[in-house]
């Protein structure tokens, strides 16, 4: 009964000591900045989230969360511009080294982030975004009147609710995936990532959604505006939408290729893929 | 002794080489390279093995609460508990200990979350098996993936798999290109596959991320 309670109380012990150990090497940093009108803020963080949101007013506050003394945590100011980089010490790893990042920015802000994991997500904002990220999760959200550009190895990107925008994004092999993304121009490039919208197609913009052998969906409403060229060399091409036909530099064979209008053909669309299949969809009302 | 002879007895390649292979390591630059970067990583990956070691402090924590609980007396200067040195009715609480930070380090390493293939990767083995697997690949491809593997070992098989998926993109696209020249889709593909293969490289050399 007593070596029981003693096992018992050892336990107990052992997990208080490790519990400590771990919340011993959490530390939290807070860092506040006061910017003026379209400031520049770059965030650099190889391992953990980084998280962006809007504030109110001209101020920059950084809240960062390491887990290990192997990493410590840069900053400057210098003029309108912000930089915060996470900075490795030998012997870091992607769990010593991790660091997770929660900022507020004015809403108009410039925002750069760079990581090799990620996730990335920023929200609310005016201005231009860059987002580099290896194998990061990608989330932008509720975004306008900026330049969107994402960057991507093999990690997924998702743009939901992003208008009067230019956006362009590059991944090798992550899935893209825009939900009411409009803007002057939207460009995706993918190797063997899948691409899918869901939106309007509008803003009169440029539309280019091309692939290796990633495929893409394509889903527009009846009411879409829209040139559109859809072309695979090896893949299936599906169209549900009623063209008017047009006249293209290539031969559009049924299944492997179609080019035509819909309504006042307001925005130009190009679906291309080398051997991903391509559906254009008609969205159910 | 071909490139492609040397590279078929590197993964057996311990220190000692043959005279036949001395010869075509102080002839061929590429391998001598190869070897020198692949004793690097080795030695690095020995290194973050070593690091995994829980540090005195943790041993010696757990010793001072033994100690307080009266379960441990003082031994005179012993201020570290050795497992060795414990007496037999004591010795159990070795695979206890053991057993407790293996489970709390689970729980921790689960928070961190690391990609599984990660251990393989930091394993010198594992990185020498990886570069074999690269065959077919331009040597400067190889030459990145080395840089990667050095600096962040985790990362070497995305950047592998993702070169891969735009090499074959870039093939794809030249020959459509070169079937038909004035095809403008297909120096459209063309372009965004180079522009692909652009951005692997310079998130690779990334400054920032280094």
């Amino acid at each position: 009964m007593y070596r029981k309670q003693r096992i018992a109380t050892v336990s107990v012990v052992m997990i208080i000591i490790v519990a400590a150990l771990a919340a011993a090497e959490t530390t939290r940093k807070e860092m506040h900045f006061k910017v003026g009108r379209r400031a520049n803020i770059s965030i650099v963080n190889v391992y953990g989230p980084i998280s962006v949101k809007p504030g109110i007013g001209k101020h920059v506050s950084v809240t960062a969360t390491s887990y290990s003394g192997k990493v410590e945590i840069d900053q400057s100011k210098r003029g309108n511009r912000v930089a915060v980089v996470s900075h490795l010490l030998q012997g870091a790893d992607s769990d010593s080294g991790r660091v997770d990042y929660e900022v507020v920015v004015p809403m108009d802000a410039n925002v750069t982030l760079h990581t090799a994991t990620g996730p990335l997500h920023i929200e609310k904002l005016h201005g231009d975004l860059l987002l580099e990220g290896s194998t990061a999760n990608v989330d932008v959200r509720d975004v306008s009147a900026g330049r969107v550009h994402v960057k991507t190895l093999n990690g997924p990107v998702t743009l939901t609710n992003v208008n009067d925008a230019y956006v362009e994004i590059t991944s090798v092999s992550g899935d893209v995936s825009l939900h009411q993304v409009n803007g002057a121009s939207v460009h995706v490039n993918s190797s063997s990532g899948k691409i899918h919208y869901d939106g309007e197609f509008g803003e009169g913009g440029q539309y280019s959604l091309t692939s290796h052998s990633g495929d893409i969906e394509a889903i527009a409403p009846s009411y879409a505006s829209i040139e559109v060229v859809a072309r695979s060399v090896q893949g299936r091409v599906d169209n549900d939408f009623p063209l008017q036909p047009e006249h293209t530099s290539f031969v559009t064979r049924s299944g492997s290729a179609f080019a035509g209008t819909v309504g006042q053909a307001a925005s130009s669309v190009n679906l291309l893929s080398f051997s991903g299949k391509i559906h254009l969809k008609k969205r159910e009302q | 002794m071909t490139c492609e002879e040397f590279e078929r007895v590197l993964p057996e390649l311990g220190n000692d080489h043959s005279i036949e292979q001395d010869e075509h390591l102080k002839s061929c630059s590429a391998c001598s390279e190869l070897v020198s970067d692949l004793s690097e990583i080795s030695k690095q990956g020995r290194l973050l093995q070593a690091c995994e070691e829980p540090s005195p402090w943790v041993w010696n924590s757990i010793e001072v609460a033994l100690r307080q609980e009266g379960l441990i007396r003082e031994q005179p200067g012993n201020l570290l508990v050795h497992p060795p040195r414990l007496s037999w009715k004591l010795r159990w609480l070795v695979p206890a200990a053991a057993a407790s930070l293996i489970f709390f380090g689970v729980l921790l390493h689960e928070r961190g979350g690391i990609p599984q293939h990660q251990a393989k990767q930091e394993s010198p083995a594992g990185v020498v098996t990886a570069d074999l697997q690269t065959e077919g690949m331009p040597s400067e491809d190889m030459q990145l993936l080395n840089s990667v593997a050095a600096r962040t070992p985790s990362m070497r098989d995305a950047y592998e798999q993702n070169l891969r998926a735009v090499n074959a993109y870039i093939h794809d696209a030249e020959q459509s290109a070169n079937n038909d020249p004035n095809d403008e889709v297909a120096q459209q593909y063309l372009r965004n596959a180079y522009e692909q293969k652009a951005m692997v490289y310079e998130m690779a050399l990334d400054r920032s991320l280094q």
